[in-house]
């Protein structure tokens, strides 16, 4: 049985494991507690241009043969509150190694269904420069009833643009908004190859 | 823009295929700009520079009118059709609509809640649509103090492009949702729309009967819906490797211009003259790349700027 707060609360409450102060009500402690847990929505940052509809559901975009440095993605999608949001969407699209999308197909485009823990997971290709965005990015959006639509791209920590510091230079790219977008890039090797691996988990708003 | 520029607006309206054209005006290109917006009488120009300022010139004289600092990031400008009001959206989500003619005070309030991508006015010249970046489009009247009329939402992403009909009974709007969708501007109630969009669309024109629009996007196709149902009628070709962001019906109501943009970068833009009975396509032939487009008395007035010079010509 899952308990929320608030029950949680009553239940440590009554078998002595909390003593409230005579000034400090229960439902005043929870109310604390969810704050302080609570969790930031991933800022915006725009749809752009690319976003093609219909994505398929594959979670492997890297074909053998693709250029370059192979990339795993994954995270998990929550709400404000640190809970998994249940039936969301997750559509992710990003340029090949050149920096072209495909606009004719799916390359490096896919719609994923978390997982019952909230999770998602690509393989794919580190996407490229092209010339009117200053930096690489990955974009992403998100549905899930009775949320409001996130909207949102995620940058390289390793990108050269950022001169090796990105909390201080991570602006160079109008379109980043928030360093909380910026995700380091860990350089793992499956085995066979080398592979950047980047977390960027998914905080999502109450409609 | 959206990602890049607001390019739904680099190119609303009229460029010809034909005829040599006549300069109008040459002046100074005050910055690197990515495109103008020419009031409709022809008298001026606002030029969207690359680092977010504006710049609004008098044609006929070539002096600067006024200027936008690049502080306060100016994102989107429109002049009714009238040539009366001239709204520019900023940043922040405000909006401002001051007198071309200064006969008026400047009204600025909040249109949206976020940077304003599009703006669009009404043929009655007090109507005012309103795209905020990923957000609902708002419709403001601002005859007197401005007030909101209606909230037209997406699934999700905000506005592209928004056109309204001749009469300016309809209004059709593009969304980053990929859907085009046709609203009743008496009850702003929305009458049909058309979901077999797999990519974006970034222009839209209605016939000159308004029977029917012309859409183009990111499929580098013309598709035309009925405007009454929003029900695919006929699609062009494709010009694949760029977008359209510009689209007009010409003069002589079976032909429509195009430009394409590359919004990535990879390749140059260019202007394409469409048949739509046969299907058939010319580019553009002088070379001109158009960055903004007005008709003006009647006669197709088109910029261009060579990142210096900011020319004003006028084509027969």
């Amino acid at each position: 049985m899952k308990l929320n707060r608030r029950e949680l609360l009553e239940r440590c409450a009554a078998f002595g494991a909390v003593t409230l102060a005579s000034s400090v009500s229960l439902p005043a402690l929870a109310a604390a507690w969810d704050e302080a847990e609570r969790k930031k929505t991933t800022p915006h940052s725009e749809l752009g241009p690319f976003f093609k509809r219909d994505a398929p559901h594959d979670t492997v975009l890297r074909k053998p043969g693709d250029a370059g440095m192979p990339m795993a993605l994954s995270g998990v999608v929550y709400d404000t509150r640190g809970e998994v949001v249940p039936d969301a969407k997750i559509d992710i699209w990003h340029t090949d190694n050149a920096g072209f999308y495909d606009i004719d197909g799916y390359r490096f485009r896919t719609q994923l269904i978390p997982g019952p823990k909230g999770a998602y997971a690509i393989d794919s290709v580190v996407p490229g420069h092209y010339p009117s965005r200053v930096c690489q990015h990955v974009h992403y959006l998100v549905t899930a009833p009775g949320h409001k639509p996130l909207i949102t791209q995620m940058y390289f920590a390793t990108d050269p643009v950022f001169d090796g510091d990105p909390a201080k230079n991570y602006t160079r790219d109008p379109l980043c908004g928030s360093i909380d977008l910026v995700r380091p890039v860990m350089i793992k090797s499956d085995g066979n190859q080398m592979v950047a691996a980047v977390t960027f988990d998914l905080v999502m708003e109450r409609a | 823009m959206r990602s890049l520029v607001p390019i739904a607006l680099l190119l609303s309206c009229a460029i010809s295929a034909v005829a040599a054209s006549k300069p109008i005006a040459k002046m100074q290109l005050p910055c690197p700009a990515y495109y103008q917006t020419l009031s409709p009488d022809g008298t001026q120009l606002v030029v969207s520079c690359r680092d977010m300022s504006m710049v609004v010139l008098s044609v006929p004289e070539g002096k600067t009118l006024r200027t936008i600092p690049v502080e306060s990031k100016a994102y989107s400008a429109a002049y009714s059709s009238d040539g009366k009001w001239l709204a520019i959206g900023y940043q922040g989500g405000s909006v401002e609509v001051t007198s071309t003619k200064g006969t008026a005070s400047a009204q600025r309030w909040q249109g949206g809640p976020r940077r304003i991508d599009l703006l669009s006015f009404l043929p009655d010249g007090k109507t005012l649509v309103v795209g905020p970046s990923d957000e609902a489009v708002r419709v403001w009247s601002f005859s007197e103090t401005p007030r909101l009329v209606a909230t037209l939402p997406f699934e999700f992403g905000g506005a592209s492009a928004a056109e309204a009909s001749p009469d300016g009974k309809l209004l059709v709007i593009a969304g980053g949702d990929t859907a085009v969708r046709f609203y009743d501007t008496a009850t702003w109630q929305k009458t049909s729309e058309n979901r077999d969009f797999l990519l974006e669309s970034f222009a839209l024109q209605f016939t000159p009967d308004g029977k029917q629009v012309l859409v183009g996007g990111a499929d580098a196709r013309i598709t035309v819906l009925d405007a009454a149902t929003a029900k695919q009628v006929k699609q062009l070709p494709a010009d694949g490797g760029s977008y359209i962001v510009g689209l007009a019906m010409l003069g002589d109501k079976h032909s429509a211009a195009t430009v394409y943009l590359d919004d990535a970068g990879h390749k140059p833009p260019h202007a394409v003259v469409w048949d739509l009975a046969s299907g058939k396509s010319s580019t553009l032939g002088d070379g001109v790349v158009p960055t903004c487009g007005e008709k003006v008395a009647g006669k197709l007035w088109m910029c261009s700027a060579d990142g210096k010079t900011l020319t004003v010509s006028q084509y027969d």
